[in-house]
């Protein structure tokens, strides 16, 4: 760090070539330190009584017993509880599979109206660009939450609690993937004289397709994830069965129903990245 | 489902040397170049075929009255309305008091997910941990991402009750199982030269993880901290409606109240505050990786 270290003479070598001198140690070593020093002094600040998280050791010690009742019950999964599951998992498995298909078809457009390369119109690209901004800042279940006081409980505000976080998804990572795909084809349809939406249509499009059909196959996954706890605010499917044994205390109901969503989504995982193989 | 599925299988009595070999030697006889057989078109229409009946089996089971979705759009607007035309702002104090409960729940459960995560992915990293081990930690990394946070939360309150911490615990959790993954990702990313060189001066494994592989993964693990930050601001929001508190816990119970003013103000404060630290989180994280890949090139 200091200039003796940086300006350090050069030794002659053996065969008049300068020996290696060790390069100088980078300057601003401070800067890691203050990183770690800022983090501690905001972990300090969550761990703050009254004003953040309240970490009451005592109250876990006393609870310690209840809560290990409960790891033996989720140890223990109440099988018989299998057939009631099924109406709401395979809800659970629609809402994803539905949000997907409706997302992906209202994000197509949004994705080449968001890219630099397909729409040109500065003002039309920041306005959805802006919205979406917006949309993708609040999460899918207090959109769930919302929904539902909106147009009441049911699978209908899932759905369309899923949608708006898709779409915001999608269309954020495709119009970024537009954007960074390479433009000789596009300047070429655009020489040989195609308008604007000839040119997305015959270019931007095909090209696109499968990093689309791959962020749908990835938002299929989150869908089946959240859809499994939209319930949870009267959003259909699986959440509502969770909210219900959860407020008896059934642990080893919610056993079963942890290692359902488990399967289901390993299974879901497995397949969607068999596609993903073939796909790209 | 008429479509023209399957190249029709080859002429009966000789199903070896179907139409193209026989092509393909005419080719050779005659020294010209034969196209190459055309790929079978059997597995991509199936799959498409099965994608569609999925879809359209999805949409007809679902049990959703879709006549309700024709006044959806003046439902609304409506709601906006009642939530933005004249937000209640006299919540605003207590709205920013929860925030900052959720953000620090947030802060905490990335903190505990980093202590955890960090060791975890070096000992799942291929190289580094024994086999054993580095199996049982994945298995463990991806049945943890598997299970939504609420639900860990869930199960985490039956010790800790009803409190942040219970968030804060299922935040760290979670983020074991995805810091975990993207941890010994890059771990296995990177290149030999350091890891050998640390070894041919005599390194132990400790020295090759302290000076071969620490200071190449070290802006990926900042950039994953950071992010995993942004994911669990979210998420703390959404684990308040299990009754942790925070922002989300506000918001459910005025939802449920119905008090649309005051709801208003809650949503823009939620999309505010994320907006904004998404925004310096990202603008952190391009910083340490572009510092990263400068440094890279110099000689």
């Amino acid at each position: 760090m200091s200039a003796a270290d940086v300006a350090a003479p050069v030794r002659p070598g053996r065969a008049g070539r300068p020996a290696p001198v060790p390069p100088a140690r980078p300057a601003g070593r401070w800067k890691a330190a203050a990183g770690w020093a800022a983090v501690l002094a905001v972990t300090a600040l969550t761990l703050a009584p009254g004003i953040g998280v309240e970490v009451d050791l005592g109250a876990i010690a006393r609870n310690w017993r209840n809560g290990a009742d409960k790891i033996v019950a989720l140890l223990q999964p109440d099988w018989s509880f299998f057939p009631r599951t099924v109406g709401p998992l395979l809800e659970t498995l629609q809402m994803a599979v539905v949000a997907t298909a409706v997302a992906g078809i209202v994000s197509l457009p949004l994705s080449l109206w968001a890219a630099r390369t397909t729409n040109p119109h500065r003002l039309l690209r920041g306005a959805v660009r802006g919205v979406l901004n917006v949309v993708r800042a609040v999460p899918d279940l207090l959109y769930a939450a919302v929904l539902v006081a909106m147009v009441g409980v049911g699978a209908l505000p899932g759905i369309l609690a899923l949608v708006l976080f898709d779409v915001g998804i999608v269309v954020k990572l495709v119009s970024e993937q537009l954007e960074a795909a390479d433009t000789g084809a596009l300047e070429a349809a655009r020489a040989a004289g195609g308008t604007q939406l000839q040119v997305n249509r015959s270019v931007a499009v095909p090209d696109m397709l499968p990093g689309f059909w791959n962020q749908l196959l990835y938002v299929l996954e989150l869908n089946v994830r959240a859809s499994s706890v939209l319930g949870l605010v009267g959003a259909g499917g699986m959440g509502l069965l969770i909210d219900a044994v959860r407020s008896f205390y059934r642990y080893d109901q919610l056993s079963l129903i942890i290692l359902e969503i488990l399967v289901v989504v390993l299974v879901l995982e497995a397949v969607s990245s068999a596609a993903r193989r073939r796909l790209l | 489902m008429t479509a023209p599925s399957a190249p029709a299988p080859a002429p009966a009595p000789a199903p070896a040397p179907g139409r193209g070999a026989a092509r393909r030697a005419r080719g050779a006889l005659t020294g010209a170049v034969a196209p190459p057989p055309r790929p079978s078109r059997l597995a991509p229409r199936a799959l498409s075929a099965a994608v569609v009946v999925v879809v359209v089996a999805a949409f007809w089971s679902v049990d959703i009255s879709w006549g309700r979705l024709a006044d959806l759009p003046s439902e609304v607007v409506r709601y906006l309305w009642l939530m933005f035309s004249a937000p209640d702002w006299s919540a605003l104090p207590e709205a920013l008091r929860q925030t900052w409960r959720s953000v620090a729940m947030a802060w905490l459960g990335t903190v505990l997910g980093i202590l955890v995560a960090t060791p975890l992915s070096l000992l799942a990293a291929r190289g580094h941990g024994p086999a054993p081990v580095r199996g049982a930690l994945r298995l463990v990394f991806a049945v943890i991402r598997a299970v939504p946070e609420i639900i860990i939360a869930i199960v985490i309150l039956s010790v800790t009750g009803l409190t942040p911490l219970t968030g804060a615990l299922a935040l760290a959790v979670n983020g074991v199982g995805t810091l975990g993954k993207w941890g010994y990702e890059a771990i296995e990313g990177i290149g030999r030269g350091p890891v050998e060189a640390v070894r041919a001066v005599g390194g132990s494994g400790a020295h090759v993880l302290r000076w071969g592989v620490w200071p190449e993964v070290l802006p990926a693990f900042g950039s994953f901290w950071l992010y995993r930050f942004e994911i669990n601001v979210r998420s703390s929001a959404v684990l308040g409606l299990i009754g942790v508190g925070g922002i989300g816990d506000m918001l459910t119970s005025y939802t449920q109240y119905r008090q649309w003013s005051t709801v208003g103000v809650l949503l823009i404060v939620v999309v505010v505050v994320t907006v904004a630290i998404d925004a310096a989180s990202g603008a952190l994280r391009r910083r340490i990786m572009e510092g990263a890949r400068a440094r890279a090139v110099q000689p």
